[in-house]
């Protein structure tokens, strides 16, 4: 009966490493294979064919995967930033509130629960030019007579899109950042407001440096599905009109579903596959990090 | 009830040795407290002998079984943890009836036992409640009980009064040791209070580095510390040491001041020794001194009181050592006032100033 | 006394404009939905009426009648969607548990090389973006034939969350002492039974929350299920409401009435979990 004969932390992860490695790992291996193919899915074959890089220099060449490349950039560095700091206001709002906080705090959770899908279909109708609600009410209040082509035009479909993408996710912060708030120590506080600190001095030294594991654990879970972006998108403007909107992710499905070439998708799949993981673990190494400052790592 | 034994017990950690090579024998129905500062071994000793642990060499056996390779549950001892490990999904009553009903005994036997349990520790109104709607002590209580119900061969106790207060630690220390008298069991209990260590135990194994330094009773270990760290370590306030060299018999401190050796021993001229006085042995003129033929007088200037009501510590200095004293049937005393201090010397220890081992036989 | 009127005359505006910001914040955040919801009750004519109708002037069940009646309302077979969402939620969950369990235990109770590394690369597996992810599927499941099949689907939700269970589940078996599993040793029970007897009824509350935001993950994904779904023998809901834009005619009365059978899960569940959710997320990020 000793107790470590394979060490029992390995077989408990097993079922999980393998579920992994079937599912995630093994057709990851195969994409960035295809991704140096020209596999095409009406021909089989093609699959076989080796063209080596061929497809990433199509990529870097190509204007189109540019700008969807710079537009996810700057849609998640918008969304994430914005997220961040209306979560951090609404979390603030909400801890100071007394009565039905519990109600409050139910409620901020409901967006992050909405499927994403949903999300771009409710945002699709709200902003739909004709039957919105938004346009509704404008032209009700008399702000407007015309119909704002909320959807149409490129720039206002990227602000419906990061409109969409921050209601879903902006909880997600506020959330956890009222969680740092409730576990926040009162001695340093107390101890800041006797040593002559302002409440912007408190809250700028004492508060937010022990909010931020908060926020980077916000940050980390939102940079596991940042791609959730795809199905708000997918269901508001699937990219257009004319590619205004097309996202690293929307132009992936297109090429790869619509015009059946795996292998040049697989190829732009695996640059944004990198940007997420690059994106996740910088988070999660950023957590750690902050977790070691405020010494409540293992 | 059980004899414990440990022979040549070892504990690694990778390369690491944190308990090397203990022997100890533990009689039936013996109280013995491992005691010594934090990380020396005592509490991994006590997990060893649970089988929370694995045990690296050596062996441990429980009445006549080598257990070390069998699991806690096959051990039959109970343990009493520091934090209590009371399972917060369950009431007290479960609590306490759970390693039976693990054992699958019958329902009756459980409320019998449980029953009888929470009547000792004065449980039986709170037989209902859940560990979360408990005190400290309640807690503390709870514990011990769940521990008793079994009638385990060996008690294991890690700390188990460190979370209280003084006075609760007090209060529960008493009623540990009525507990042992009552159900006579073997008990080995660890903890880094030598209060708690003099007052519990029949034996007390005091450790430092993961070896045993000393094992005794309490009054052996008090009055035969085998070391400086032993006589540091027990008691209180902490015995005062003294650098010094032997001269004709006596004790040159560094300053000068010549304090005659203690009477009984025989050590080499040229010696470097250490003076081991305890407070209690070193006292001002005209407060009670004991009497004793063996008396040498040092004058101190003192630097601090601390009046405890029946007696007074004060700290003075001799030869740029900080030594502690006790004045019984205590007057005022200020600051900086010179004190004649008598020793009594039958009473003092005597150190190698190197090893720190106890020069007396 | 003229800075303590003015205090006042601050202290007063603080508390107007914070009761203001939360008043719009919590409008943002709850008309979308709730519009969404009276419109599933609203006739068509009334939803595409111009100028709008505000006060809805005749509620009704016709959406939903619709919805559950014959083939489905446009002819989506709503009902099926439902059951497969059903099923493949149930199923990934319960599944995606029991390894997110092990897995879990395994990172808060043992120490060992490479933990770290191994937990961020668990949950770098989580990051792959559907879409990408989904290429390589595609292909896989077309050729292994299980495609379009409840088990391709759960076997992928499963994968996608096994990461998030761990780290939640991770959370709250730290947040229950070793010592509790020790003392149950010690009462004579395996290690096995310490577990189940235990640590798991400790933790309990908190794997449920974990389940059940498994389950939503599962419920509400849509990047995959569009791909590896082709027919309503496995699309789930959210695939399904894009068969209503692929129409000629929007029907978003039918939409919007598709919408609320899929958010009262959502909201139901999210009401149980709130509470040990955010437990779990502090406790495995913060204090791991």
């Amino acid at each position: 009966m000793t107790r470590n004969r394979l060490p029992p932390w390995l077989v408990l992860l097993l079922p999980a490493v393998i579920i992994i490695l079937a599912v995630v790992a093994i057709p990851l291996v195969l994409s960035l294979y295809s991704s140096f193919t020209p596999y095409h899915l009406t021909r089989p074959d093609t699959l076989w064919k080796w063209t080596g890089s061929f497809n990433y220099i199509k990529a870097a060449t190509d204007p189109n995967f540019w700008k969807a490349f710079g537009r996810t950039v700057l849609l998640l560095t918008i969304a994430l930033n914005a997220e961040m700091l209306l979560g951090l206001g609404l979390a603030l709002m909400v801890s100071k509130v007394t009565h039905g906080q519990r109600a409050l705090r139910t409620a901020m959770m409901f967006p992050m629960m909405f499927s994403p899908i949903l999300v771009g279909f409710q945002f699709k109708f709200i902003f739909n030019d004709n039957v919105g609600l938004v346009n509704n009410a404008l032209q009700s209040l008399g702000l407007t007579d015309v119909a704002i082509p909320w959807l149409v035009d490129g720039n206002l479909a990227m602000f419906a899109i990061i409109f969409a993408e921050v209601w879903t996710s902006t909880s997600v912060f506020a959330i956890l950042i009222l969680a740092g708030l409730f576990a926040l120590p009162q001695d340093p506080l107390e101890a800041a407001k006797v040593d002559g600190c302002t409440p912007w001095q408190s809250f700028r030294f004492v508060t937010l440096p022990f909010l931020m594991p908060f926020i980077y654990i916000a940050m980390a879970i939102r940079s596991l599905d940042v791609a959730r972006a795809y199905d708000i998108v997918q269901v508001m403007t699937n990219g257009g009109p004319a590619r205004r909107t097309e996202l690293l992710w929307t132009l992936i499905g297109r090429t790869g579903y619509v015009d059946a070439r795996m292998g040049y998708a697989n190829a732009m799949g695996y640059i944004a596959i990198l940007l997420s993981i690059g994106f996740t673990v910088y988070f999660f190494l950023k957590l750690q990090t902050a977790r070691r400052e405020l010494g409540m790592g293992d | 009830m059980a004899q414990v034994q440990l022979k040549n017990v070892v504990k690694k950690y990778g390369a690491v040795g944190v308990v090397h090579a203990i022997n100890l024998d533990i009689a039936e129905g013996e109280f013995v407290v491992l005691v010594g500062p934090s990380g020396c071994g005592k509490s991994t000793t006590l997990r060893m002998v649970a089988g929370l642990e694995d045990i690296s060499g050596g062996e441990v056996i429980i009445g006549d079984r080598v257990v070390n390779d069998l699991p806690p549950r096959e051990r039959n001892l109970a343990m009493v943890f520091q934090n209590y490990a009371l399972y917060p999904h369950m009431t007290v009553r479960e609590n306490l009836g759970f390693s039976l009903k693990i054992a699958k005994r019958p329902q009756a036997e459980i409320d019998r036992a449980v029953d009888e349990a929470a009547g000792i520790l004065s449980l039986t109104p709170l037989l209902d409640r859940k560990p979360g709607a408990l005190s400290g002590g309640q807690r503390q209580r709870v514990a011990m009980g769940r521990a008793i119900v079994r009638h385990p061969d060996v008690f294991l106790f890690d700390e188990p009064l460190s979370n209280l207060d003084a006075k609760l630690r007090t209060q529960m220390r008493v009623e540990i040791k009525k507990l042992h008298q009552r159900v006579g069991s073997t008990v080995i209990y660890v903890t880094h209070d030598q209060i708690e260590a003099m007052t519990l135990a029949d034996r007390i194994v005091i450790m430092r580095d993961g070896h045993i330094v000393q094992v005794g009773t309490p009054l052996e270990v008090f009055e035969n510390p085998v070391n400086t760290f032993v006589a540091t370590f027990i008691g209180s306030p902490p015995m005062n040491l003294l650098e010094g060299v032997i001269r004709a018999g006596q004790v040159v401190l560094a300053d000068g001041t010549a304090i005659p050796q203690p009477p009984g021993l025989n050590v080499a001229e040229g010696r470097k020794v250490q003076l081991g006085i305890r407070a209690d042995n070193i006292m001002p003129e005209g407060h009670a001194l004991p009497p004793t033929a063996h008396m040498a007088f040092v004058e101190m200037p003192v630097i601090l009181t601390e009046p405890l009501g029946t007696e007074t510590l004060l700290y003075a200095t001799l030869s740029g050592t900080e030594m502690q004293a006790k004045m019984l049937n205590p007057r005022p005393v200020s600051a900086g006032e010179r004190m004649r201090f008598g020793i009594a010397l039958d009473k003092c220890h005597l150190f190698d100033a190197e090893t720190g081992n106890s020069l007396r036989g | 006394m003229a800075t303590a009127s003015q205090h006042r005359i601050r202290k007063r505006a603080l508390k107007v404009a914070h009761f203001a910001g939360l008043f719009l914040a919590m409008s943002i955040i709850c008309l979308p939905g709730l519009w969404v919801v009276l419109n599933s009750f609203r006739p068509t004519v009334e939803i595409m009426a111009k100028p709008p109708v505000w006060i809805p002037e005749s509620l009704s069940l016709d959406h939903y009648r619709a919805m559950f009646g014959g083939a489905g309302e446009g002819g989506v077979p709503v009902l099926t969607y439902f059951r497969n969402s059903l099923i493949i939620s149930v199923t990934s969950t319960v599944i995606a548990l029991l390894v997110g369990m092990a897995g879990g235990y395994a990172f808060a109770r043992y120490r060992f090389k490479g933990k770290g590394v191994m937990f961020v690369a668990l949950m770098a597996s989580r990051a792959v973006p559907g879409v990408a992810l989904s290429l390589p599927l595609f292909i896989i499941f077309g050729r292994t034939g299980i495609i379009d099949t409840h088990f391709g689907l759960i076997l992928v939700y499963v994968a996608m969350n096994v990461p998030f269970t761990i780290w939640l589940i991770d959370g709250f078996f730290r947040q229950v002492p070793k010592e509790l599993a020790e003392a149950a040793e010690i009462d004579g029970c395996t290690r096995w039974q310490a577990f189940w007897r235990v640590e798991f009824p400790v933790a309990r509350s908190g794997i449920a929350s974990a389940g059940i935001f498994a389950f939503l993950t599962s419920w509400n994904e849509y990047a995959l299920a569009s791909q590896l779904t082709r027919s309503a023998t496995s699309k789930t809901m959210p695939v399904g409401l894009l068969d209503f834009t692929s129409q000629f005619t929007l029907n978003w009365g039918g939409m919007c009435a598709l919408a609320v059978l899929m958010i009262i899960p959502a909201l139901v569940l999210t009401f149980l979990v709130q509470k040990h959710l955010i437990a779990g997320l502090t406790f495995g990020g913060v204090k791991g």
